[in-house]
């Protein structure tokens, strides 16, 4: 991370108050590493933040331009952003899952509607876990947490049918990929094509929580007990699951980038040509 | 100078046009659907833009976001809406971002009565949001050229105290039609008394000082000057901080940029003042158009009374209310609201009286009626055998 870490963020805010060993930070290097990769400096991008571990532990970490939504509302924040900003700079949300799927989640249906250019890396640690560990709206049905101490009941937006990157997709979204923190390049191009999207794009990946998901769901704060959990349930996108078993779909789910004309360019032009019908 | 009949709707968007506005986020609501329609036509044809929210909380903070990027911004809604700004209106007082709001007040408590003028959100207006430490500018037009002129003001003041500032009327003002002067030059731009200031950029390192100083530029993102800004207590440089001593300093920046200031958002009208009145009237927004009436008719019956209207609502202008006298104070809700800022700020010994009606207007036989029986040292006369005066 050191060349990374030198060239794109903050000393003050390097290393982040994450726990030790969380896995946040892989999921924020492979951020960082897509936007070197790209060849993007500094003043290319301005970074939004949400609520919860990573909104917390992702702010003020870029050099340049930061900004930090309150819960679930940098969605919206950004589209207005969008509007006021050069069409080449770079909107780049690292968010939680909870701030994305649950009270976020109006407004990340409408910045997919608009097809809003911003580029959102859901860090999903499987439930509000910045609180002390509540299960969420991706956490796997049954799993133990403070507020479902008998396991969870309610499905879920990773389930079968109701997969919220299949919702994003009909709400219009234009480019959307589920990863795990623990894989390598194929997670980076993921979001390096997010980011080369001209429109909306959400890279969904998760990443271990060892302090709070971890010890109530699997009883153990030993981080490689709960890296060996969601690397066994790892799948691509076509690979064949074992029957009921709960699994992380990896992959591109759609890729339809630059298909569709972004919100702020669409804006821009139709602005641009009522003003000439009123000359 | 042109001349129309029109409504305060039309009179808030043209303010707003004046005064550099270049982005409308909201959701439609009666009575202030008409300023977003408005707005939808005439932005673009300034080369701006109007985007139309999910919701008001979204509305409000897609035209906040739009003013981090360094545009001029502005929403409109009315009370239920309002309440939904809570969230967007805290984060742009606390990121010191500059923002107009216009609040077409209606009948509540909630959906209420849409078509019908009401005054509840003057206390919310003060407190917009949760978590206190902060002050807030509201300013109350009671005409369709006020309606201009206040927010245009609204844009002057949001910008020099870096902060949203909200324009607080009533359906009477926004919906009600009335002549509407719009300036076509710059001396009648300056005759009319309108100020402006242009968006500046803050260019750090130190974002925001610990000062209590006007004209300190708002972080504007995407000019790479590393702003940084959040829904946490922020360093001076920007960072979020846990830490009690910074929350103290961005508290006292939040606080006294608005109280040490007041003199610049300063504005009432007095009527029949100058000889001790046996009674002062107080209202706000469209009942002072009848206050104002009413004195004029009490003073031809020889009747020593006079009237306050504030017009710049927060921070209150407590000096105003330094005589020792009657006072009854109108308002178009039935709890009383205003009334208690009255009470709190008189000299011992002065009496305050409340008459509230909702949804219409008080006439002014109604309103002399009151003043009458105060005078002969009589309870308010009621109609239904409520006990108004128990606010
Ligand atoms: S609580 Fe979990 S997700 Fe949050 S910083 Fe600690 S390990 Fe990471």
């Amino acid at each position: 991370m050191d060349y990374l870490a030198n060239k794109y963020l903050r000393p003050r805010k390097i290393p982040s108050t994450a726990c030790s060993g969380c896995g946040l930070g892989q999921v924020h290097k492979k951020t960082v590493k897509a936007i070197d990769e790209l060849g993007l400096g500094v003043e290319d991008v301005v970074w939004g933040t949400g609520i919860g571990c990573a909104g917390r532990q992702t702010f003020a970490t870029w050099k340049g331009d930061n900004f930090a939504g309150t819960h679930g509302r940098v969605y919206a924040i950004a589209s207005g952003l969008r509007i006021a900003l050069p069409p080449d700079k770079k909107i780049i949300c690292t968010v939680g899952d909870g701030d994305s799927f649950g009270i976020g989640f109006l407004n990340l249906l409408h910045c997919a509607r608009r097809n809003v250019d911003m580029t959102v890396v859901v860090c999903d640690n499987l439930g509000y876990m910045s609180t002390g560990g509540q299960y969420g709206w991706t956490t796997p049905l049954g799993v133990k947490t403070d507020s479902s101490p008998y396991g969870t009941y309610e499905s879920n937006f990773m389930q079968e049918g109701q997969d919220v990157l299949n919702i994003l997709k009909d709400a219009g979204a234009t480019f959307l990929a589920r990863h795990t923190s623990l894989q390598g390049q194929e997670a980076v191009e993921s979001i390096k094509k997010a980011i080369l999207n001209k429109g909306f794009s959400l890279v969904h990946v998760i990443y271990p929580c060892v302090t709070n998901f971890s010890d109530r769901a699997l009883g153990t704060r030993k981080p490689i007990a709960m890296y060996n959990w969601i690397k066994e349930r790892t799948y691509g996108l076509h690979d064949r699951v074992p029957e009921n078993e709960m699994c992380f779909r990896t992959g591109i789910y759609h890729d339809a980038s630059n298909t569709r004309q972004e919100f702020s360019a669409r804006l821009l032009e139709f602005t641009r040509e009522i003003q000439r019908r009123a000359r | 100078m042109k001349r129309y009949f029109d409504t305060g709707n039309r009179a808030i968007t043209e303010g707003a046009i004046l005064a550099g506005c270049k982005v409308f986020a909201g959701y439609p609501i009666t009575p202030a659907t008409e300023i977003a329609e408005n707005m939808s036509r005439r932005l673009p044809e300034v080369g701006g833009y109007y985007v139309q929210a999910e919701d008001e909380m979204t509305g409000m903070h897609i035209a906040v976001g739009a003013s981090l990027g360094g545009l001029k911004t502005m929403t409109a809604t009315s009370g239920p809406g309002y309440i939904l700004y809570a969230d967007p209106y805290g984060w742009a007082l606390g990121c010191e971002i500059p923002i107009v709001v216009v609040n077409a007040q209606r009948v509540g408590p909630v959906s209420g009565i849409t078509g019908a003028p009401g005054q509840g959100e003057f206390y919310i207006a003060r407190y917009p949001t949760h978590g206190g430490n902060a002050e807030t500018i509201v300013l109350a037009p009671n005409s369709v050229q006020e309606a201009f002129s206040l927010t245009v003001e609204a844009f002057y003041l949001s910008e020099r105290f870096r902060m949203p500032v909200t324009v607080l009327a009533d359906q009477l003002v926004t919906d009600g039609w009335e002549t509407l002067e719009l300036p076509e030059t710059r001396e009648e731009i300056e005759k009319m008394g309108l100020r402006f200031k242009e968006r500046e950029i803050c260019r750090g390192p130190v974002f925001y000082p610990f000062t209590d100083q006007l004209d300190v530029p708002p972080v504007v993102m995407g000019h790479n000057t590393g702003g940084t800004c959040s829904d946490w207590t922020p360093t001076d440089e920007g960072y979020d901080t846990e830490e009690v001593e910074w929350a103290h300093k961005h508290s006292y920046r939040l606080i006294n940029k608005v109280r040490n200031n007041k003199e610049v958002i300063r504005r009432y009208e007095e009527h029949f003042m100058d000889d001790d009145p046996d009674v002062v009237l107080v209202a706000y927004g469209s009942p002072s158009r009848v206050m104002i009436s009413c004195v004029k008719k009490a003073r031809e019956e020889g009747l020593k009374v006079g009237c306050i209207r504030p017009i710049s609502l927060w921070p209150f202008l407590d000096d105003l209310y330094h005589r020792k006298t009657n006072y009854l104070v109108v308002e178009l809700n039935y709890d009383g609201q205003l009334v208690r800022e009255v009470q709190r700020c008189v000299p011992t010994g002065s009496n305050v009286h409340f008459f509230g009606k909702c949804g219409e207007l008080p006439s002014v036989a109604e309103m002399l009626l009151q003043i009458k029986q105060i005078l002969n040292g009589e309870p308010l006369v009621r109609s239904d055998n409520w006990e108004w005066e128990a606010w």
